[in-house]
């Protein structure tokens, strides 16, 4: 065996081989030392060393779950990469799993804090992923198929879901989308979505990431699949509707009224986040007959010192705060309050006294901003963060009007998004609106 | 799956300002448009019901799976090319009518033809989609629009300056002889449950509509808010000299509180919703249809991506419209819709009576089926 796994592990030094012997048996035993862990002392050594006992090993061989035969040489690179232990006794091979974890205790929420809620989120670390989406979700019904996935990193996935309430048409589809899945390194879920979603789905995701297993936990009471990523502390949520994104677990365990409260401010807050600049320049430049006349005056007055078009306007407030924006992800954590402090407070402030922006215009810019912030999924607020400039450029040309078009043809474009076959964004009642295709008859 | 059938009958009904009704009504306030009001109610009544009843009873198939099934293959190609060219008109005629009120209240100093373009580019796009994706949005578009027509119908019930004395003069004209291009113009309220003809592909068999009150209830509604509303604020004599009359009336109304003054401006943010909703529906109805001529044609209801076809079609709708405004002005689009609005009230009777006919046939024997079939042909066209 050892000659063999010699050929195939050429240059790596880190591998381990040996011959050992005990007096009675020779063994001989492969491994990645940095791979495995401590077990490999319990599991293999001590009871081949000064506890050594035939009958007792090989009681041991037989009974211990972490034991399994090897005897196909062609597994053996595959097992010994995934962290697990090669022996062969008696001209017999067996492995042992001993692949270490560093991850014993679930992560804390990053992005999807929570106030009242779960505190605990994903690992980096599939098998706890699992353990932590058992505990919450406990019933028998829960089925997880293993895939692996990427040529170089042969990533495990975990494909999860509710038997008995899954959609199997969404399951096959999922299935035959897996199969396309070629990818070389597979490291984070947004590669996963990239491969799994259709080429036409560019503006909006149509996939959630969460990292909350109770979220997940809920979903997969829908009847919603996950997908777990082995290294990845996110798991992927499908078919998933454009209600998903708005929500947060917080207004599960909040009281009702506030709940509600809170998704319809959040509404405005999108509505807000996607229209206001837009609606600033249609009203400045196009139609300011539109506001009351006290109201009209105020924004013009303001706009009395700005020497251009407001749409010039518009836009450098808008890289500004954009740049601000991704500044303060970039910047280390010290040095991000005093960036947001120059850039936003002072930078504004001297802009607008300077004449070169409106103090309307840095109000608009504030309310986009933090607009964009109350959606409660990263990946969605990335895409209304895009969707404002569409509505800028119909803006420019066609003011107000342009606007409520292109707010039109923004529902047909959303409704139009299926996410694995089910309409992205519907008010519908469940599975029974899918209508089988029955009217296909002859015509 | 009920309630998208009723959101079709609502904003159908809403559509009417943008296809002349009012204006053809009120001008003919004297001269029988009242009575014509009144019989259009039962009639468009009666005829929603009876026209429900028959598309039900052929569960999941549209207009031109119908004819097509149980129609000899010209015939029924022909009533399918003439349902195409009404309804792709209806949505091209309110496109048009709204860009203009557009061109007139909001963006007088636009190249008209540029707005024009983006309303025919915004319904192309809408039409394009599948049937299904179309009814979604309808629900969510009419969602969104319901606050601005309650807002709207308020402000004009509620207003102090509404002359009640004026409407119930006009409705005392009760007695003329009703004109028929008044009754034309006032069935057209009622005309939502036309849109079975696509959408009833989607009605799962043996579905009941049920609640079928509301066609007649919120029809009435709306029709006289859409009839009476500008005479209360105009007078009975004023009223006549505006051809855009509804936007003349939202203009009339003022709101105190609140950032915008004029009611106009959520008016016409209102009917830019309903514009474009209606001309998305046309629209993909027409396309479906014509796709429909295609012998091989299987209808879907569900297509995603959508095909190419779809976009063609649609385009062409688009370039026929864009032409339209090119020779259309005020008075060519009062007459073309007047033309419109009796064709497609005559487009309903002829309907109900294929239908029946159809009925019958298939109600009868087989071997009976064949040789009637030729006879009924002749005596439809």
């Amino acid at each position: 065996m050892l000659e063999q796994i010699k050929q195939l592990f050429d240059e790596s030094t880190d591998l381990f081989t040996e011959t050992l012997d005990n007096g009675y048996w020779p063994m001989e035993i492969a491994y990645f030392p940095a791979m495995c862990d401590e077990r490999i002392k319990d599991g293999i050594l001590i009871p081949y060393s000064y506890r050594f006992d035939p009958d007792e090993f090989r009681r041991m061989l037989h009974s211990n779950p972490k034991y399994e035969r090897a005897d196909n040489p062609d597994e053996w690179p595959n097992l010994l990469l995934k962290g697990y232990a090669l022996i062969k006794l008696e001209e017999t091979c067996y492995s042992f799993k001993s692949d270490r974890t560093l991850y014993t205790q679930p992560d804390e929420t990053q992005l999807e804090s929570s106030l009242q809620g779960p505190q605990s989120a994903f690992t980096e670390d599939l098998e706890l992923n699992a353990y932590l989406l058992r505990k919450r979700y406990n019933v028998p019904t829960l089925s997880v198929e293993p895939y692996e996935k990427g040529s170089l990193s042969r990533t495990a996935i975990f494909v999860v879901y509710d038997r008995k309430l899954v959609n199997p048409s969404v399951l096959e589809l999922l299935r035959k989308r897996l199969d396309k899945v070629n990818i070389e390194l597979l490291q984070s879920t947004g590669q996963l979505i990239k491969e799994l979603t259709d080429k036409n789905h560019l503006f909006f995701p149509t996939l959630l990431q969460s990292e909350r297993p109770d979220k997940v936990a809920v979903m997969l009471s829908r009847g919603k699949v996950a997908v777990l990523i082995n290294g990845s502390r996110f798991a992927l949520l499908l078919p998933v509707r454009l209600f998903d994104f708005m929500h947060a677990m917080d207004d599960d365990y909040e009281s009702f009224w506030i709940s509600r409260f809170l998704i319809v401010m959040r509404y405005v807050a999108v509505l807000l986040t996607i229209v206001l600049p837009a609606a600033y320049i249609g009203i400045v430049s196009y139609n300011p007959e539109i506001f009351r006349i006290q109201l009209a005056f105020t924004i013009d007055g303001s706009r009395a010192g700005v020497p251009y078009p407001s749409f010039i306007e518009v836009f450098i407030m808008l890289f500004m705060i954009e740049a601000l924006i991704e500044a303060s992800i970039r910047l280390p954590k010290s040095v991000g309050s005093a960036a947001t402090t120059v850039g936003g407070l002072i930078l504004g402030q001297a802009a607008q006294q300077a004449g070169l922006v409106s103090s309307i215009m840095i109000i608009v810019t504030s309310v986009v901003a933090i607009s964009n912030y109350v959606i409660p999924n990263h990946t969605f607020s990335q895409a209304i963060r895009l969707m404002k400039y569409w509505f800028i450029l119909i803006s420019m040309i066609y003011g107000v009007s342009g606007i409520a078009v292109l707010f039109f043809a923004l529902i047909v474009y959303l409704c139009h998004l299926r996410s694995f076959g089910e309409p992205y964004l519907a008010f519908y009642g469940g599975q029974n609106d899918q209508k089988p295709q029955s009217a296909q008859r002859k015509s | 799956m009920v309630r998208y059938f009723y959101y079709h009958v609502i904003y159908v009904g809403l559509i009417n300002i943008m296809l002349f009704v009012p204006y053809t009504l009120i001008q003919n306030r004297f001269h029988g448009a009242v009575p014509a009001i009144v019989i259009s109610i039962f009639l468009g009544t009666a005829l929603a019901y009876v026209t429900i009843s028959l598309y039900l009873k052929f569960p999941e198939m549209g207009l031109p799976e119908i004819l097509n099934t149980y129609l000899p293959r010209t015939l029924a190609l022909t009533l399918i090319l003439l349902t195409t060219v009404l309804w792709f008109s209806g949505g091209m005629l309110v496109i048009y009518s709204y860009s203009r009120t557009i061109q007139q209240f909001f963006n007088p100093d636009m190249n008209p033809y540029l707005f024009s373009s983006l309303m025919i580019a915004a319904a192309i796009w809408g039409g394009t989609r599948c049937t299904r994706t179309v009814q979604f949005a309808q629900e969510i578009v009419l969602f969104a629009c319901a606050p601005l027509i309650l807002a709207l119908i308020m402000k004009a019930i509620f207003s102090k300056w509404l002359s009640w004395d004026a409407i119930r003069i006009t409705a005392g004209y009760v007695k003329t002889m009703p004109s028929f291009l008044s009754l034309a113009a006032a069935m057209f309220v009622f005309a939502g449950f036309n849109t079975l003809a696509v959408f009833n592909r989607l009605v799962p068999a043996d579905t009941k509509i049920r609640f079928r009150w509301i066609i007649p209830v919120f029809c009435t509604l709306i029709m006289l808010i859409s009839f009476f509303v500008p005479i209360g604020f105009h007078g009975t004599v004023g009223v006549g000299q505006y051809v855009y009359i509804w936007s003349i009336t939202a203009d009339s109304m003022i709101m105190e509180y609140g950032f915008i003054q004029r009611v106009l401006y959520v008016f016409l943010l209102l009917f830019t919703a309903l514009t474009l909703m209606f001309a998305m529906n046309t629209w993909h109805s027409a396309a479906e249809f014509l796709k429909s001529c295609h012998p091989k044609h299987r209808p879907k209801t569900e297509q995603y991506p959508v095909p190419a076809s779809n976009w063609w079609i649609n385009a062409s709708f688009g370039g026929l419209t864009l032409l339209y405004a090119f020779w259309a002005d005020d008075s060519r689009n009062e007459w073309t819709s007047h033309i419109w609005l009796y064709a497609r009230f005559s487009a309903d009777l002829l309907a109900v009576v294929v239908f029946s006919l159809i009925l019958l046939l298939k109600l009868r024997p087989k071997q009976q089926n064949k040789q009637t079939v030729p006879k009924s042909a002749s005596s439809d066209s």
